[in-house]
């Protein structure tokens, strides 16, 4: 039966694609006069079509399904309302429809209704609607059983976190195909497949590569604040010995938020794609095509989610610690969720005015970064970067804390200095605000302001080095196991320590005016991030996977996996480097061959397949343990942690017994010493 | 809690703080007019501000740990607290880049803006926040009726103020030739003002949603919705506070 859904979910994705594709077609005849077979309109629309029909034929018209089906409704309701407005202002019909279809304010307030439209499609403000009228709403929802629940929403802590992480790992794929087709045309000089004679969406093949190169950036930091929430939100209740998230209702639209901001961000290639980057700066973003727009709320949405989920977090530390949980008894981890969500509660916010301002000045051309309107392009630097440069705080502090969260279980030693180590993840969090300027040395702001950030950005290194030394310190004479988690830990500790000691180099104004832009930076940041997220998060999902399904990942290929991922990452990164010391520039789809990179380059595209490979081995051993992966309902990591002291999988509502905290969290190997006793029930009532 | 102070000494607590609002503001008209100093304006600002955070929006209140059970209403309203003021403090960033913007784009220059719609329209926000915190304090201590009187001045005061910037100012500032495309002058000014109505408007939904739930006698024991739109209320007023001196009165006018 179950199959059946999936395979039904397939063809109706084919299906429903191909009509999409063809109405697509249809409306280009109609407005352009022919139809455009590599056109936007039907790529939009298959898009569409294809992903609602998908999850139709998986799941039914309810949860997910109906709020795409509303999502896509909505967009097109919104785009033509603008549509007609414009035609009452009389505007000419090759003004109104274009060669995206809608004009671009059209795209810009459907997309705005459209995730409006989701959001109350898949039922997410339902109670909120309910307090408005009055009407009170039950506490505790029930959800309903097997994997159903995953897909329409549900106000529990621990599907929530499931819902976020199965969708980092969703994005992370797309993100990661994405790197790979550009990967591929790169492994040589010259261009192969994405010629100037190749066509899709309205784009040339460069075109394509610089569309596939900005998104593959913006998704994988979208997926990284989902994976980032994901583990926290799954964890950090449980760690406190919390029943919930302090506000539910907010968690679930904080995550189904993020569903419709995923979409927009996908449609931003097909309406004609962007070249900017990530980054998005104006000029050149106030000139893209209409898919610069798309990528601006995509990331405004996501923002949203992002910062929700902060204040939840927040929150939920602040009010719902168990007994005896005073600040210097915490887990580490949860210093580490608080740390970052201070980041992202409210740098988020720059971001999002930063695009928003990009957005206005396209479309009432209101000239905040035009300097022929006297407007500052350097501004948008300032403004972006404020979140920007925090914002790979809000990714590696969680992956640092988890680090520091297994170390512990893994050496059979107390954490060395557990108070440094809370402290640095705040210390990091808050240097980390004032060093944005450092990524626009040469940007051409006041030459002043280089010194100070300069300074501030080497601060940097000393909360870092803090840990480093106190997980050195962990080690240090440890009676070391290392299953797959440990095998993650100890990875995610090496590769971070080369993104840590490739840093300092670009603080320096004078080395930064050399490696500014060049393929140096891309290895010192894929460093950063696959030591301080990529590495933790895969060994946070070995380490409590046990706890959410009751079962084990295979052991054997998970260390496949880690022996495959490592060295092929190491590779590519240490390519990465070399040439872009030798001068290869930063997000350019050729090189000339004359300058010798081709054999790394080769290196590199080889060893990214590799690392597709063990991230696919990795989905397999994921999906397939939850029906055929060893039973483990006890304590599998010999853990002191609350969440391992009752059974495997969680129960709805937590813990059944509530806990007191009577001890130091990370005393291991010491005799006789206890971080939580389970309170027992006195006849009170 | 809510009945440390019975309510005519709150009353009388909040009619003394508007007083203070208003001299001040009226000082900070005079400053601008006759000196011109910034950083005299600034101070003015924040000591308003201080005002409206403690005694409109009741910022200690953030401190007070005198729940008791985790599902009692106290506890979840102290928890709804924190959420609340985590949220004003993550949009006061977007004001805090607005005004960064402003000052980046346009230095020690103005918009060229009618002076006494300025100064109305900020009274009249002002004084709705009077209305709002007389709103607040009746609730708390039961009396609905007065509530529902005060409440609708809000709003009324409230629409005004929406009115008064956007359907005013904005087609006199057209016609003197500020518009949101000719220069950056014009843009700081829509987009401020704009995104302040915006909140303006947010918080007139918020206001007809307590009001028409308070008047059926929801609120009469569990009244922190009334308190949320309050302080909610409040923080659009005081984002006011540093906006209208940033529009208004800094620097000189814009050739």
């Amino acid at each position: 039966m179950k199959k059946n859904t999936v395979g039904s979910g397939l063809l109706l994705l084919f299906v429903a694609g191909a009509i999409g594709y063809g109405l697509g077609l249809g409306f280009d005849a109609l407005i352009n006069g022919a139809p455009n077979f590599s056109g936007s309109t039907s790529a939009a629309f298959a898009l569409l079509f294809a992903v609602s029909a998908f999850f139709f034929g998986l799941y039914g018209y309810r949860g997910i399904t109906r709020g795409l089906v509303w999502q896509v409704v909505g967009t097109l309701a919104g785009g033509l309302f603008i549509s007609g407005i414009r035609a009452l202002m009389g505007y000419k019909f090759s003004e109104i429809f274009g060669s995206f279809f809608f004009s671009e304010p059209a795209w810009v307030f459907g997309a705005l209704v459209g995730v409006i439209s989701f959001l109350s499609g898949v039922g997410v403000m339902d109670d909120w609607m309910k307090w408005v009228r009055g009407i009170d709403t039950h506490d505790h929802h029930e959800d309903e059983p097997g994997w159903e629940k995953y897909f329409s929403v549900s106000l529990d802590h621990k599907v929530i976190g499931i819902q976020y992480t199965v969708t980092a790992l969703v994005l992370i794929s797309v993100g990661g195909l994405f790197a790979l087709i550009f990967r591929t045309e790169l492994a040589y000089s010259q261009l192969q497949f994405l010629t100037t004679t190749f066509k899709l969406f309205n784009q040339n093949g460069p075109q394509i590569y610089n569309s596939l190169m900005s998104l593959h950036g913006m998704i994988m930091i979208v997926s990284i604040l989902l994976g980032v929430s994901g583990i926290i939100n799954y964890v950090v209740p449980l760690l406190i010995g919390a029943h919930d998230m302090a506000f539910p209702r907010m968690n679930a639209f904080a995550y189904w938020i993020a569903v419709p901001a995923s979409v927009l961000l996908l449609m931003s290639l097909v309406l004609g794609g962007f070249d900017t980057g990530w980054t998005g700066y104006p000029p050149l973003s106030a000139r893209a095509p209409v898919g610069v727009q798309m990528f601006f709320l995509g990331v405004f949405t996501a923002g949203w989610s992002s910062i929700l989920g902060a204040l939840n977090v927040i929150a939920t530390v602040i009010r719902m610690r168990a007994k005896g949980m005073n600040a210097m008894r915490m887990p580490i981890f949860v210093w580490a969720a608080i740390a970052t969500s201070i980041i992202a509660l409210t740098a988020t916010q720059l971001i999002g005015l930063s695009f928003q301002l990009v957005m206005f000045q396209r479309l009432f051309g209101m000239g905040f970064f035009d300097p022929a309107k006297g407007g500052n392009p350097v501004l948008f630097q300032h403004l972006f970067w404020f979140y920007s440069h925090p914002a790979v705080y809000v990714f590696v502090l969680p992956g640092l804390g988890i680090i520091s969260e297994l170390l512990p279980v893994f050496a059979r030693k107390p954490l060395f200095g557990y108070r440094w180590i809370a402290m640095s993840s705040l210390g990091i969090a808050l240097v980390g605000f004032v060093v944005w300027a450092h990524h626009m040395f040469t940007s051409g702001m006041n030459e002043y302001l280089r010194v100070p950030f300069m300074y501030s950005t080497m601060l940097v290194a000393i909360p870092t080095g803090v840990k480093f030394f106190s997980w050195v310190a962990t080690l240090w004479k440890g009676k070391i196991e290392t299953p797959t988690p440990m095998l993650f830990v100890l990875g995610a500790i090496f590769v971070f320590l080369l993104g840590g000691i490739t840093g300092p180099p670009n603080a320096m104004v004078a080395l930064d005016l050399h490696l500014h832009d060049t393929y140096w930076v891309v290895g010192h940041f894929h460093d950063t991030i696959f030591g301080g997220f990529v590495f933790p998060f895969f060994a946070s999902i070995y380490y409590w996977y046990p706890k959410a399904t009751g079962r084990r990942m295979n052991e054997f290929w998970g260390k496949v996996h880690f022996w495959l991922m490592t060295p092929s990452f190491l590779i590519l990164t240490f390519g990465m480097m070399y040439i872009g010391l030798l001068g290869m520039r930063r997000r350019i789809v050729d090189y000339d061959a004359a300058l010798g990179f081709d054999p790394t380059h080769l290196v590199m595209t080889i060893c990214a397949f590799g690392i597709a490979l063990s991230v696919l081995i990795f989905f397999i051993n994921f999906f397939h343990s939850m029906k055929n992966g060893e039973k483990a309902e006890g304590n599998v990591w010999n853990s002191r942690s609350p969440e391992w002291q009752v059974p495997s999988p969680m129960p709805a509502h937590n813990y059944e017994v509530p806990f007191e905290v009577v001890g130091e969290p990370y005393d291991y190997g010491l005799p006789g010493s206890k971080y939580v006793q389970f309170i027992t029930p006195t006849k009170k009532k | 809690m809510t009945h440390k102070h019975d309510k005519s000494s709150a009353f009388s607590q909040g009619v003394l703080i508007f007083v203070y609002l208003a001299v001040l503001t009226a000082v900070e008209f005079f400053v601008a007019v006759k000196l011109n100093s910034i950083q005299i304006m600034l101070l003015i600002a924040l000591v308003k501000a201080g005002l409206v955070m403690y005694y409109y929006m009741h910022i200690y209140k953030l401190n007070t740990s005198d729940e008791g059970d985790e599902h009692s209403y106290s506890f979840k309203s102290g928890t709804n607290r924190i959420g609340l003021w985590m949220f004003l403090l993550s949009d006061s960033f977007v004001f805090g880049g607005l005004l960064v913007m402003r000052f980046n784009l346009l230095g020690l220059t103005r918009p060229h803006l009618d002076q006494n719609l300025g100064l109305l329209v900020t009274a009249v926000l002002l004084i709705s926040s009077f209305f709002m915190n007389r709103a607040e304090t009746s609730i708390e201590h039961g009396d609905r009726k007065g509530f529902v009187t005060n409440i609708i001045i809000t709003l009324i005061l409230g629409i005004g103020f929406l009115l008064g910037v956007v359907a005013v100012e904005w087609p006199r500032a057209i016609e003197e030739g500020i518009t949101a495309s000719s220069n950056t002058v014009g843009a700081a000014f829509f987009m401020m003002t704009g995104m302040h109505a915006f909140h303006v408007l947010t918080g007139v939904i918020f206001l007809l949603i307590v009001l028409r739930n308070g008047a059926k006698g929801l609120y009469d024991k569990h009244s922190y919705p009334v308190e949320a739109a309050a302080v909610y209320w409040h923080f659009v007023d005081l984002v006011w506070i540093f906006f209208y001196p940033a529009l208004y009165l800094i620097g000189v006018v814009a050739g």
